[in-house]
């Protein structure tokens, strides 16, 4: 069987590839371009790194599969949060889909793969995984060792968590070109990994995700974006474009050698999980929850946190420090990272250990949301925030209670902070990039369409697609399903699609189940409550 | 005083043994050695670290455990493994009567 090769381009958008492309700084991108089916492909809510890979290797949205973020509700009802990892993914994965009906996989730096399952090849987990523990986190046993006989197999460069943490909270801008140089030669690490084992321990299933793409729009973006570069750049300005331009093409170098590799008759899918676009707004969002009244801090707290502090800080390293940061004796929501752009609900009345009552809860929620809807920037009147969704809205699923009861979406795609601010919106001096629901995707091989652009594609339809290609069927709960725009007339009618059925959830918790109060004790709460003045 | 299932201290130490090799940490890891001070760790990898105690150990109240010792003074914010074999013994789920060791 031919390979099929998966690889990802975290937070690629088309509107920096296709500058790139026609400049020729990625060359082998636009003769793949021109060979494939491309088509925007929609990500979901939230655009964001771990719950955006995990709907595209299994299919379903965050509310079937369970990861939310980076750090999630631990159970529903808890303000307790944990790291997410591959214990948290409540459902199979191409990986496991592959491996379990006698496909040979290969997956190298994707998120939420640490722990990593028992499959049939080999995985190198990604994401907020420490160099320092990788030996752990590779499978199968034995792997780490083979790959330390490589020459460049240097796990530092590879993982990185001041990385992930700079690309969000920020870096000084006398470390951005070491921030920049150091994620080419990541990414010639992993392509190192990937080539030694489609040499000598191939798969028919590959997927290699480069994530430096990601953390140099968050950075870069003045510099990436052909409309946000300076008219006339300093010299430092343009060396930063020049090294940027630099490390889309060394990129490039190693998707051409990649696809060489896998054979002419390989099929190859790129993929992102999100786009990206400029921004400059900040909400501080907790702030705003305060002066509205839904969001009290202990004591120190708020003066604590804020010291030496930008105003345009999002609070990466704070993220689930609400535990300990909020007065539980009368808060009822909070957003605990600025990752997820959510707003959490309190499951217990305030001060009590009383569930808060599915129609306090509701009134709440709207109200939230009603009043979000008002919020202005200060610089321009405008509308600030465009879209506010409700869980049912965003998460509908065995794992809907995990997520945030309200998401987010600022009008010009800006960031949420978790700490507290003397000012609720506030405006980077230049444009940061950030996620966008429009990420890529482009397909070659054999009957998929050449130089085509089909219709926006949804990133749920990518495992359906990808285990089509290794000749397998997509369980009926899949949400996604093979793109059958991107092929060529008949192709399908010789080989369709098919579906198996589906597997039960793996659950790792059980939903909250609706408690019953008896009249006085529903008295009781209700007065709680009105004393908090969250009902009348 | 929390008792040590000698089990779970020995399978704390052969998890952390293993990864040792890729650390700057040549010494000999026993039940006093700290994970910051004298492993170097940061506060996320002693996280993801947590998350392969589970894979063997099962489901763990890590979360509060860690909230709680976010809010110690600054100097005591680190975790030994001592303590964290007392944490897994206190909240593992049983099975059987583990002869042990006080710590």
């Amino acid at each position: 069987m031919a390979p099929t090769v998966l690889i990802g381009l975290d937070g690629a958008t088309f509107t920096v590839l296709d500058p790139y492309m026609r400049a020729g700084v990625m060359p082998n991108l636009a003769a793949l371009d021109a060979r494939g089916t491309r088509a925007v492909l929609r990500s979901i809510m939230p655009p964001l790194t771990p719950p955006a890979w995990t709907s595209l290797v299994t299919g379903k949205h965050p509310g079937q599969h369970g990861i939310f973020d980076f750090f999630q509700k631990e159970e529903p009802g808890s303000v307790y949060f944990s790291f997410a990892t591959s214990q948290q993914v409540g459902t199979s994965t191409i990986w496991t889909l592959a491996s379990e009906q006698g496909r040979r996989v290969i997956s190298l730096n994707f998120p939420l793969t640490f722990p990593p399952p028992p499959v049939e090849g080999a995985i190198v987990p990604g994401g907020m995984m420490p160099w320092r523990q990788l030996r752990l986190g590779t499978h199968p046993p034995g792997l780490f060792e083979r790959l330390q006989e490589l020459p460049g197999f240097k796990p530092r460069e590879m993982l990185d968590m001041e990385l992930e943490i700079k690309a969000i909270d920020g870096c000084p801008e006398d470390e951005l070109a070491e921030f920049v140089e150091l994620h080419i030669r990541r990414e010639q690490r992993w392509a190192e990994v990937l080539g030694y084992l489609m040499e000598n321990e191939p798969a028919e299933l590959t997927a290699i995700m480069f994530d430096g793409v990601d953390k140099l729009q968050h950075l870069c973006w003045r510099f990436i974006d052909p409309a946000f570069r300076p008219a006339q750049p300093s010299d430092w300005e343009r060396q930063m474009i020049e090294l940027c331009e630099r490390y889309f093409n060394s990129l490039d170098a190693l998707i051409g050698a990649i696809v060489e590799a896998a054979g002419e008759d390989a099929t190859v899918v790129f993929a992102s999980d999100h786009g990206f676009g400029p921004t400059q707004d900040v909400f501080h969002v907790n702030s705003w929850l305060e002066r509205n009244g839904y969001l009290f801090w202990a004591d120190g707290q708020r003066r604590d946190e804020r010291e030496g502090r930008a105003d345009t800080d999002v609070g990466f390293a704070e993220m689930t420090r609400h535990v300990h940061a909020l007065d539980w004796s009368r808060t009822v929501a909070y957003a605990a990272t600025p990752s997820s752009q959510g707003i959490h609900l309190v499951d217990r009345t305030p001060g009590s250990e009383e569930p808060l009552p599915a129609e306090v809860r509701a009134k709440l929620t709207a109200e939230i949301a009603a009043k979000l809807r008002e919020v202005r920037r200060p610089h321009d009147d405008a509308q600030l925030i465009e879209e506010v969704w409700t869980r049912e809205q965003a998460f509908s699923g065995p794992f809907e209670a995990l997520g945030p009861d309200l998401s987010l979406v600022l009008a010009d795609g800006g960031t949420m902070s978790i700490l507290p601010s003397e000012t609720v919106v506030a405006r980077r001096p230049e444009a940061r990039g950030h996620h966008r629901w429009e990420g890529v995707f482009l397909a070659l091989g054999p009957g998929i369409r050449a130089g085509a652009q089909v219709q926006e594609l949804s990133i749920v339809d990518v495992a359906p697609l990808l285990l089509h290609r290794v000749g397998l069927p997509a369980p009926e709960d899949m949400a996604g399903s093979v793109p059958e725009a991107i092929f060529e007339p008949g192709e399908l009618e010789r080989d369709p699609p098919r579906r198996a059925p589906a597997s039960a959830p793996t659950l790792t918790s059980s939903p909250v189940a609706e408690a019953e109060l008896d009249p006085e004790e529903q008295a009781a709460v209700m007065e709680r409550l009105r004393a908090l003045g969250y009902v009348e | 005083m929390t008792t040590l299932d000698p089990q779970v201290l020995q399978g704390i130490l052969e998890l952390l043994e293993e990864a040792q090799g890729d650390w700057e940490y040549e010494g000999e890891i026993g039940p006093e050695t700290r994970f910051v001070a004298d492993l170097g760790l940061e506060s996320l990898e002693i996280v993801v670290l947590s998350t392969m105690v589970q894979q063997r150990y099962g489901r763990l109240p890590f979360p509060q455990f860690f909230e709680e010792i976010g809010q110690r003074p600054e100097d005591e914010r680190d975790l030994s493994v001592a303590e964290l074999t007392a944490f897994v013994c206190e909240h593992r789920q049983p099975s059987g009567q583990p002869s042990g060791v006080e710590a």
